[in-house]
């Protein structure tokens, strides 16, 4: 077991891990961050998209290891003062339907929109490509994230 | 879904520290860069390394470099990085393009080129850029340091010509000295995130030298001598093109899997070339050309 | 006029959106079961059929940190929804590659995997039977010897001795004369293979026998209540009754039908029973929610019809065999549903169905959105196209010769309910501009447009019954007690609407939540499209329930009369007193105070229960006429507008219009979100999803990476939805369900339009470029 430290939503914890831990798990299992879901195993599904120093990443593809000391937002840590105006527009847009892709969803919007804050629709799709959604046909997402890119 | 196998750990901070431990441990030591294989392979039992050697921290690495008609990238560098160098758009497009393609954002945040290469997957979106381009693979071990051309890298499906106490530190590619056009084609299943079920990788000078490379269709990507052989020193034409689609199944050898038929990658094959003959011959010639690599 | 609401068919925000949004949205996995939570991993079969000669799991039960090892012999208990045919863990034998064996119960994740391991599993191998047409063939193997002794719904069919466990015969009129007097007769072979739901959320179940004699099970489920009485049943020799047995659902991330029913949700309720006192987790993956779960059945069909020169229909003998799997508990009523409806929305005298329902050693089939309907469209919506082509009659217009008109009989004999199908044609038509001239997008492309038909109607047994409790809180906010599930469909938005509708209290002051069968009352499942109406009704029922005692207080104490009140802003007020307006929130759990200090009332609690009573399975075995085995059919049209690539066979959606008539929407928003998310996952079936079975049985592509479900890259360029209302006579406030009609159309119509496009008919499905374009160049 090694102690290791990661900065989760601007908080420094402390969790020990064995090098074989997935980061997912270990958000998950150990502390406690729910948001990011495991969807497919394999980096396929963006369900368990997080942050990680700002870039989202696939935390189901890391081992919780290699992030000793580095930086770690889930969707708990964006809306910590509260729902962002992309949150906001989800909602109005009535973006999500069984909510399963949301936070994978919302962590690749965040990065799209700090680097890039007025996207083209086709932009909009390649930001979000890589986070499978059954339910909604990924209209109602692509609205909610295109009122936003008009501000 | 948690991993079973159990395995040591360390994160290096120079490449030295890295090859002694290859050289400890030899390929039961795996070098960790973005993972985005590796992993995958490690949770289905695929893979049961004692030893993973985390490289993410060796800062040498991270580095995109251009001297005079040379691109050398680092082992560190991800595809993210590659597709937002507007450098490496302007000097080697195949390579900026083709990078565009591999999955999905959130996985070319952490997916290198050269993890890529090491991987080697028939599949691999880098190596036609990379093949267009004769580039030279670095090894570094222990014991010292060597560069094998890319033509010769790849030994087989999902085999390399590195040996167990060595790991790759770059690749260089050779930008022409001429004017040059290039692009990339890949055919999908569809538009979203997939493996290249054909890749053609296509590089014209403005004194008409053709590069032509193949991924995919194959057990290892490969250039198509003679394809360019045909149209080295020839303007591009409608006849030309066809004599180039009618040599394809000479230099390409696709089966058939559960992605697609070896009848079908053929035919795309000839169709891909034909676009991307045109296309960069479009861009050569000034010509603002929408450019869309997936088919 | 069309009557307006304040809260019924606009486009609210989903009362879930903030916590789904927000990620305080639970899901199964993300409760927490503290630290003595265990991890239960599955060992699983390796072959598609064959005997389990021994089981030594010695090694395993001496692992450090393994608990216990389970295996059939633990649980020899039978279940199933409509035809008991399935064991816990295999018995004797096993039937699909996957099935499971025996599980391994340990304090980590990491030991239980490991240990699983070295269980070890001696197989002798059995002739296995990978397809509808084998296994009908006189000497095909008998996949389920004891098939005579299952028990099954009493409008099931099995044919013992053979694999044909269910076969509905619809006979109505005289197909010979039929055909006789057609025109023209085409008659032709449609395959349509298996499908996976593939919910973001793959299968999830928890569960503990406590030592007081209580099950809990959390699980993603679509049916809390009938996995509760699933579970009691087949464990009831354990001395476990149906009120010990308590089933927790949280927030589900996608059904699409996968999570109805049960499947591995079983095995963690069983497995608990022999770790009493703890908590267990059954793990799960991707990879076994592709190939131990349900998956869509395949489908062969063989389509007759008969048509006169001006395009009327004569005839109709449609045959389908499908391919069920090992276990056809579920996936036999898929193929009922089809037996009964598979002439498809059209007025038709001489009809024969045949759908038969044939095990194969593949994984079971079960419910899925569309539930056979997609699958049977595909040929017939392709077949009717072809006819009108030969006989120089525009697509669209043969729909409306013979398009279903209201009182025109069903197949198995019954009036055809209030439907706006041909107004769905009309709107359709206007649309996506049927008769523009759409020019393709350079020399190498091509343009076709294709349309088709819906309907369907909610598959499920004549007493399938909702029900309500509505209590009313201090401040007259209200909590709706219900056991649907929103599965993402919005189904607690749409309740609170109804009930708000009712009760003028505000959608914001009414919480409808996610159930617990101890705390809410019955609901028999949510599939089929049919809570919006059958509970919706319930809550509706519930409703008027609280009304009639809010308007019955009023009456005996301020003496008003009872036709003269009403409410409005979260006030009774009455017409006959203008003056008169009491709150709410002053009497529904504190009653009214009377001059003597007195209070009459108390709480306010509604109860509604709605069951479709009119309903009957009782009907002729052999013809299906004389019941009413549906309830009531949701109709719709639907016309795509594509490109094709001459070079690539690539097709580039480039608009498609679909109509539903919804009766009455509910809500705008979230109706159009069932259009564009069916729209697409039909779209996805008909031209990425491409399912692989090797030669032994074993699922090649159980992953993302080789099974393609759409990204945002791959939506159609523009979706119009149209929402037609011809209300549905019995349901609340006139709506019907339309959430699995949505995706029907989408298959058929790109078949049509790609012949359209290219002069090439693809009669399989999916229609992926590679097909497209090998065809294409045999062609040329």
């Amino acid at each position: 077991m090694q102690k290791i430290s990661i900065k989760l939503n601007g908080e420094v914890r402390y969790v020990y891990v064995e090098p074989n831990e997935v980061l997912l798990d270990v958000l998950r299992d150990k502390l406690g961050a729910k948001s990011p879901k495991s969807g497919c195993e394999r980096g396929d599904c963006g369900a368990c998209a997080v942050l990680l120093n700002g870039k989202s990443v696939r935390s189901c593809l890391i081992l919780a290891i290699e992030v000793d000391g580095q930086e770690i937002d889930t969707l708990e840590g964006l809306s910590q003062g509260g729902l962002t105006p992309l949150q906001e527009s989800f909602i109005r847009h009535n973006s999500f339907q069984c909510g399963f892709c949301a936070p994978g969803m919302t962590i690749s919007a965040t990065e799209l929109l700090k680097n890039n804050p007025h996207p083209t629709r086709d932009e909009i799709k390649e930001a979000i490509a890589g986070n499978l959604c059954r339910c909604t046909g990924y209209e109602s997402i692509i609205e909610a994230i295109e009122e936003i890119s008009k501000k | 879904m948690p991993i079973s196998h159990e395995f040591d750990y360390k994160k290096v901070v120079t490449v030295s520290e890295a090859v002694d431990l290859k050289a400890k441990y030899g390929s039961n030591a795996k070098i960790l860069a973005g993972g985005t294989d590796l992993i995958v392979l490690i949770k289905e039992d695929v893979l049961k390394p004692e030893f993973l050697i985390d490289i993410k921290g060796i800062n040498e690495l991270k580095q995109i470099t251009f001297t005079e008609n040379k691109l050398k990238i680092g082992a560190n560098v991800t595809f993210s990085e590659i597709h937002e160098s507007s450098q490496i758009k302007e000097k080697a497009y195949i390579l900026w393009e083709a990078a565009g393609t591999v999955a999905s954002v959130g996985v070319r945040n952490s997916a290198t080129l050269v993890g890529n290469i090491c991987t080697a997957v028939p599949s691999l979106d880098s190596a036609p850029a990379l093949l267009v381009h004769d580039t030279i693979v670095h090894l570094k071990s222990n014991k010292g340091e060597r560069t094998i051309p890319i033509e010769q890298w790849f030994t087989g499906s999902k085999k390399t010509a590195i040996n167990p106490d060595e790991m790759v530190v770059a690749v260089t590619l050779n930008l022409p000295e001429k004017k040059s056009a290039s692009c990339y084609k890949k055919l999908g299943r569809y538009k979203g995130e997939d493996l290249a079920q054909a890749g053609v990788g296509v590089l014209i000078t403005e004194n008409k030298q053709y590069r032509v490379a193949f991924c995919a269709v194959g057990p290892i990507p490969t250039r198509a001598y003679k394809i360019e052989n045909i149209l080295n020193g020839n303007q591009l034409s409608d006849e030309l093109i066809s004599k180039a689609q009618n040599l394809v199944e000479q230099e390409i050898s696709p089966i058939t899997d559960i992605r697609s038929s070896k009848e079908y990658r053929t035919e795309m094959v000839k169709v891909m070339l034909e676009r991307a003959l045109k296309d960069a011959n479009s861009i050569l010639s000034g010509k603002n050309v929408s450019l869309n690599p997936i088919l | 006029m069309k009557k307006e609401y304040t809260t019924i068919g606009k486009p609210e925000i989903r009362v879930d959106g903030r916590e789904k949004v927000s990620g305080a949205a639970l899901y199964t996995e993300d409760i927490e079961y503290g630290p003595d939570l265990l991890y239960a991993e599955i060992v699983e079969s390796p072959y598609a059929h064959a005997l389990i000669k021994n089981i030594d799991t010695s090694e395993a039960e001496k692992y450090p940190e393994v608990l216990t090892v389970v295996t059939g012999k633990d649980f020899p208990y039978r279940f199933g929804l409509y035809m008991k045919d399935r064991f816990i863990f295999a018995q004797d034998r096993v039937r699909f590659i996957g099935e499971q064996v025996a599980a391994v119960v340990a304090r980590s994740p990491q030991v239980a995997k490991r240990a699983a391991k070295l269980v070890k599993v001696e197989y002798e191998e059995l002739p296995k039977v990978l397809n509808e047409m084998d296994a009908l063939k006189d000497d095909a193997y008998i996949i389920h010897e004891d098939l005579e002794n299952y028990t099954h719904v009493p409008w099931f069919f099995p044919k013992p001795k053979t694999n044909v466990a269910h076969w509905r015969k619809t006979r109505r009129g005289d197909v010979r004369k039929g055909f006789e007097e057609a025109d023209y007769v085409l008659e032709d072979s449609y395959y349509v293979p298996r499908y996976v739901h593939c919910a973001i959320e793959y299968h999830a179940a928890v569960a503990k026998y406590d030592k007081g004699g209580r099950l809990t099970v959390w699980a993603s489920s679509q049916s809390p209540h009938t996995q509760r009485h699933l579970f009691a049943e087949a464990l009831a020799p354990l001395g476990i009754r149906h009120n010990d047995v308590r089933v927790i659902a949280p927030h589900v991330g996608g059904g699409f039908g996968s999570k109805a029913g049960v499947t591995m949700e079983i095995m963690a309720a069983a497995i608990a029973t022999k770790v009493q006192g703890h908590t267990v987790k059954l793990m799960w993956s991707r990879e076994r929610e592709f190939y131990n779960t349900y998956q869509r059945l395949g489908v062969t069909s063989k389509l007759k019809i008969g048509v006169k020169n001006d395009g009327r229909i004569t005839a109709i003998d449609h045959q389908l065999f499908w391919d069920a799997g090992a276990y056809v508990e579920y996936g036999a009523n898929v193929v009922n549903a089809v037996g009964l409806s598979a002439i498809g929305p059209y007025k038709v005298d001489n009809v024969s169905i045949d759908s038969v329902c044939v095990y194969t050693n593949l994984p079971p089939g079960g419910a899925y959105r569309g539930f056979g309907y997609s699958e049977f469209l595909f040929g017939l919506e392709s077949h009717m196209t072809r006819i009108a082509k030969h006989l120089g009659i525009d697509e669209i217009e043969i729909r409306k010769i013979n398009g279903i008109k209201e009182g025109d009989l069903t197949a198995y004999g019954a009036k055809m309910n209030p439907n706006g199908l041909h107004e769905s044609i009309e709107e359709v038509k206007k649309a996506i501009e049927w008769d523009k001239e759409y020019k393709p997008s350079d020399e190498n492309k091509v343009i076709g447009r294709g349309f088709s038909l819906l309907w369907k109607a909610p598959a499920m047994p004549p007493n399938a019954s909702s029900s309500c409790f509505l209590k009313f809180n201090e401040d007259a906010s209200i909590n709706i007690l219900v056991s649907g599930m929103d599965i993402g469909q919005g189904y607690l938005t749409v309740m609170a609407q109804i009930a708000s509708e009712i009760l003028s209290v505000p959608v914001s002051k009414i919480r409808t939540e996610n159930p617990d069968t101890d705390r809410n009352p019955y609901e028999w499942q949510t599939v089929a499209s049919h809570v919006s109406w059958s509970c919706g009704n319930a809550v509706r029922l519930a409703a008027i329930d609280a009304r009639n005692q809010i308007f019955d207080l009023i009456v005996r104490t301020k003496y008003l009369p009872k036709d003269s009140l009403y409410l409005e802003d979260e006030k009774v007020k009455s017409t006959q007193n203008p003056n008169f307006e009491l709150a709410l929130k002053n009497f529904v759990i504190d009653g009214i105070m009377m001059g003597d200090g007195t209070f009459k009332g108390g709480p306010i609690l509604g109860r509604g229960v709605f069951m479709p009573e009119f309903s009957s399975t009782k009907a002729d075995p052999d013809t299906s006429q004389g019941g009413h085995p549906n309830v009531h059919y949701t109709v719709g049209a639907g016309a795509v507008i594509l490109e094709v690539d001459k070079q690539t066979g690539k097709i580039k959606i480039l608009k498609v219009a679909e109509a539903i008539d919804a009766g009455q929407v509910l809500n705008a928003s979230l109706a159009k979100g069932q259009v564009a998310g069916g729209l697409l996952q039909g779209l996805a079936t008909v031209l990425y999803e491409d399912i692989r079975y090797d030669k032994n049985g074993k699922l090649l592509n159980p992953n993302f990476t080789d099974y393609k479900i759409p990204t945002a890259k791959d939506i159609p360029d523009e979706i119009i939805s149209i929402l037609v209302e011809v209300p549905q006579p019995d349901g609340p406030f006139g709506a019907r369900g339309i959430g699995e009609q949505t995706m029907l159309p989408a298959a058929p119509m790109v078949a049509n339009a790609v012949e359209d496009a290219l002069g090439v008919r693809i009669k399989s499905m999916p229609v992926t470029a590679e097909k497209v374009l090998l065809e294409y160049l045999k062609k040329k």
